[in-house]
């Protein structure tokens, strides 16, 4: 595994109380593969990311538990200044917004550059002589005149470009895309997506692609989790959540997107909201928007169990690595409901 | 039951662009909305669709008032209401009300929810009577399916889900014939969009309310819309009923609009023809000449470039009564079939490639 993420727990302590964004997340990723990380806003989809990356901010944030293992190593026991060489050169960020993640006053090319000279002491000369390759690379047109323009003077597809221009530039094992395409629109969504997958086989990246968007997941996926309340609550290659969900959670998501292909009646819709993440509810924390809820669901936490379509009858408690899992006491149920 | 409602045609809104300080000089225009004909008929839906930047919230302004046209007429029943001032204006003005994308920004902080539904009635106050008002409120809040007894709290105790809903109520509060939406879900999760789209369907129903349903999202534009409209840098582009765009589109946009779209199931990944766009929309300050699409179309010609399609039924679909005969505004439209027709479809492909 490149990545392996280990029963992490972050909290962020604010004056109404603690907030218990991520409760015991574990995923991992190998290289040449796409996680996509599904949840709606509030499931701590960003903030496990932001952890990984080691861009969590401390305080409020507070990291109460886990692993975080990158190449074999633990990166939340490393200290901050290797923290940084790992950031950049070993995993690299793209985040939603690239016009407020692009400093308006320093042209492209400096901001591109300026990577080669603080990882790889490079001069300004050649820095700029790289940037205009990385430009060409992620497919902007007149690179060369263009490295001296400003973010603003880019399209919102170009500038996330840019963005991922920079995070190749290290050449990391690792990406990690925050929604790298919500603030586009679809036919520049499509090309962004497109360019990100090349790029991935090319580079033989691992690629975690945060998202709430379960098109975008089907078309680049090879497996999901999704999230719920800070845990993962199911997790399995993309072709067999489509195909039969083995959590209600993930079934009403599937269930209450209106598709492109059909004209449908009534929307099914997962009643009530989201948990406050200060006040998560006993038990199953999707319990009481659940139409399969049992009382055992208000009591008992599921654990991970193993999915199988057919062997035990019995659930099993996941081991890590387990190729399909799910978060629901009946997940049996679900999956053949 | 057919009748218009809202009859839109040759709408223009140019946003001029000036030089200089005192002696401010014109020396070009932002051509937002650049000639926009569609009606809107009693109780349907007519779906706008498009990119950002193609004005379609301009359009939607433009309805409400809260933006003067540079040309053109909006009739409501009839009535050119880009002519009207004072009483005659503000009579149209009730019917004529707007649910808007953002419902962290669209409800001032500082008023209770009873204050922001129950404003509209200081302005028209001949539709309630004052003592009237608060039990009005309330049961509005109840059919936007909110508790009655939230009349008294503030929008930031809201989740943006109920916040859209108090939006919702706002906007049917003068009991308006017409709702004009501006990308109503966007800013939503998705367990809490269909929620709302459901609200919209039922309110639909109980008040024979008309929608100008107004969002980027074409599967839920599908959803809820009988018909669609296609916008491209100011104009439409194509419009017809949700099957004949979706399934038999036959302008390039909108086959290249439709192709982009994630279908949420993986299967479809290896035998779907994706139509991936060249290129950005072009600046609405410099519109090409001809077609405005031409510089992003595989199929463009030097005809493109010179003349301006129309937006009608193209010559090759005139004689033919199948769903591919619609207004497409494409010198060379021909029919593409970009959206896999899986399971259930509600029409039968005629058989043309």
């Amino acid at each position: 595994m490149l990545l392996e993420v280990r029963d992490l727990h972050v909290e962020f302590r604010t004056r109404d109380g603690v907030a218990k964004a991520v409760n015991g997340v574990s995923y991992g990723v190998d290289a040449g593969e796409t996680l996509a990380v599904l949840g709606e806003s509030g499931s701590g989809k960003s903030v496990t990311a932001q952890a990984i990356m080691g861009i969590l901010d401390m305080p409020p944030g507070r990291i109460t538990g886990g692993e975080i293992l990158f190449q074999d190593r633990d990166l939340l026991t490393l200290k901050e200044e290797e923290r940084r060489k790992v950031r950049g050169a070993g995993m690299a960020m793209i985040f939603q917004d690239a016009l407020s993640s692009l400093n308006p006053v320093l042209s492209v090319g400096e901001q591109l550059g300026e990577m080669f000279v603080v990882h790889r002491g490079m001069s300004r000369k050649d820095a700029r002589a790289k940037a205009v390759e990385l430009m060409d690379h992620v497919r902007i047109p007149a690179a060369r005149e263009r490295v001296k323009q400003y973010p603003h003077q880019f399209s919102g597809g170009m500038r996330q470009r840019i963005m991922i221009a920079m995070a190749l530039a290290l050449e990391p094992a690792l990406i990690i895309a925050d929604e790298p395409t919500t603030a586009l629109d679809v036919t520049v969504q499509a090309q962004v997506m497109d360019l990100l997958a090349e790029l991935q086989r090319e580079y033989d990246m691992g690629l975690i692609l945060i998202t709430h968007d379960l098109g975008v997941v089907a078309d680049v996926a090879d497996r999901i989790a999704v999230m719920y309340a800070g845990r993962i609550v199911e997790q399995a290659p993309v072709h067999d959540i489509y195909k039969a969900p083995a959590h209600p959670y993930t079934r009403g998501l599937l269930d209450s997107i209106p598709r492109l292909d059909q004209k449908g009646q009534e929307l099914y819709a997962i009643k009530g909201l989201p948990p406050n993440l200060m006040a998560i509810p006993p038990g199953c924390a999707f319990n009481p928007r659940c139409p399969m809820a049992q009382e055992v669901c208000r009591v008992d936490v599921p654990p991970l169990y193993e999915v199988s379509a057919h062997g035990e009858p019995e659930h099993v408690v996941a081991e890590p690595g387990a190729e399909r899992v799910s978060a629901c006491h009946f997940w049996r149920e679900c999956l053949h409901g | 039951m057919a009748e218009p409602i809202l009859e839109v045609s040759g709408l223009f809104k140019h946003y001029p662009l000036t030089q200089g300080i005192l002696f401010k000089k014109q020396i070009g225009a932002v051509k937002a909305v650049d000639g926009v004909d569609f009606t809107l008929l009693r109780g349907e839906t007519l779906g706008i669709v498009g990119e950002s930047g193609c004005g379609k919230s301009t359009v939607a302004k433009l309805l409400v008032n809260l933006e003067k046209p540079t040309a053109g007429a909006i009739r409501y029943k009839g009535e050119d209401i880009t002519r009207l001032s004072g009483k005659a204006l503000k009579a149209v003005r009730r019917n004529i009300q707007m649910v808007f994308q953002d419902p962290y920004t669209s409800l001032n902080p500082r008023m209770t929810v009873g204050d922001i539904i129950g404003e509209p009635y200081d302005i028209h106050p001949e539709v309630a009577p004052k003592g009237d008002r608060r039990r009005r409120v309330q049961e509005l809040l109840d059919v936007v399916g909110l508790n009655p007894e939230y009349i008294n709290r503030y929008p930031h105790q809201f989740s943006g889900g109920q916040r859209q809903r108090i939006g919702i109520a706002r906007g049917l509060a003068l009991r308006p014939e017409v709702i004009v939406a501006d990308e109503p879900v966007s800013a939503l999760d998705v367990s809490v969009q269909a929620q709302v789209i459901n609200l919209m369907a039922r309110l639909q129903d109980e008040f024979e309310l008309s929608y100008l349903f107004i969002a980027h999202d074409l599967s839920i534009v599908r959803h809820i819309s009988d018909r669609v409209g296609v916008m491209y840098l100011g104009r439409i582009v194509e419009i017809g009923r949700d099957a004949e765009i979706y399934d038999h589109p036959t302008h390039p946009y909108t086959q290249a609009l439709l192709s982009a779209v994630p279908v949420p199931d993986p299967d479809a990944r290896e035998h779907r023809e994706r139509i991936i766009l060249a290129g950005d929309v072009p600046s609405p300050t410099n519109i090409p000449s001809g077609c405005r699409f031409r510089t992003r179309c595989w199929k463009a010609q030097e005809r493109c470039a010179l003349e301006v399609p129309v937006l009608a039924v193209p010559a090759e679909f005139r004689h033919a009564s199948g769903p591919q005969a619609h207004d497409s505004a494409c010198h060379f439209a021909e029919e593409k079939q970009v959206v896999p027709p899986e399971g259930a479809s509600d029409d039968h492909d005629d058989g043309t490639p």
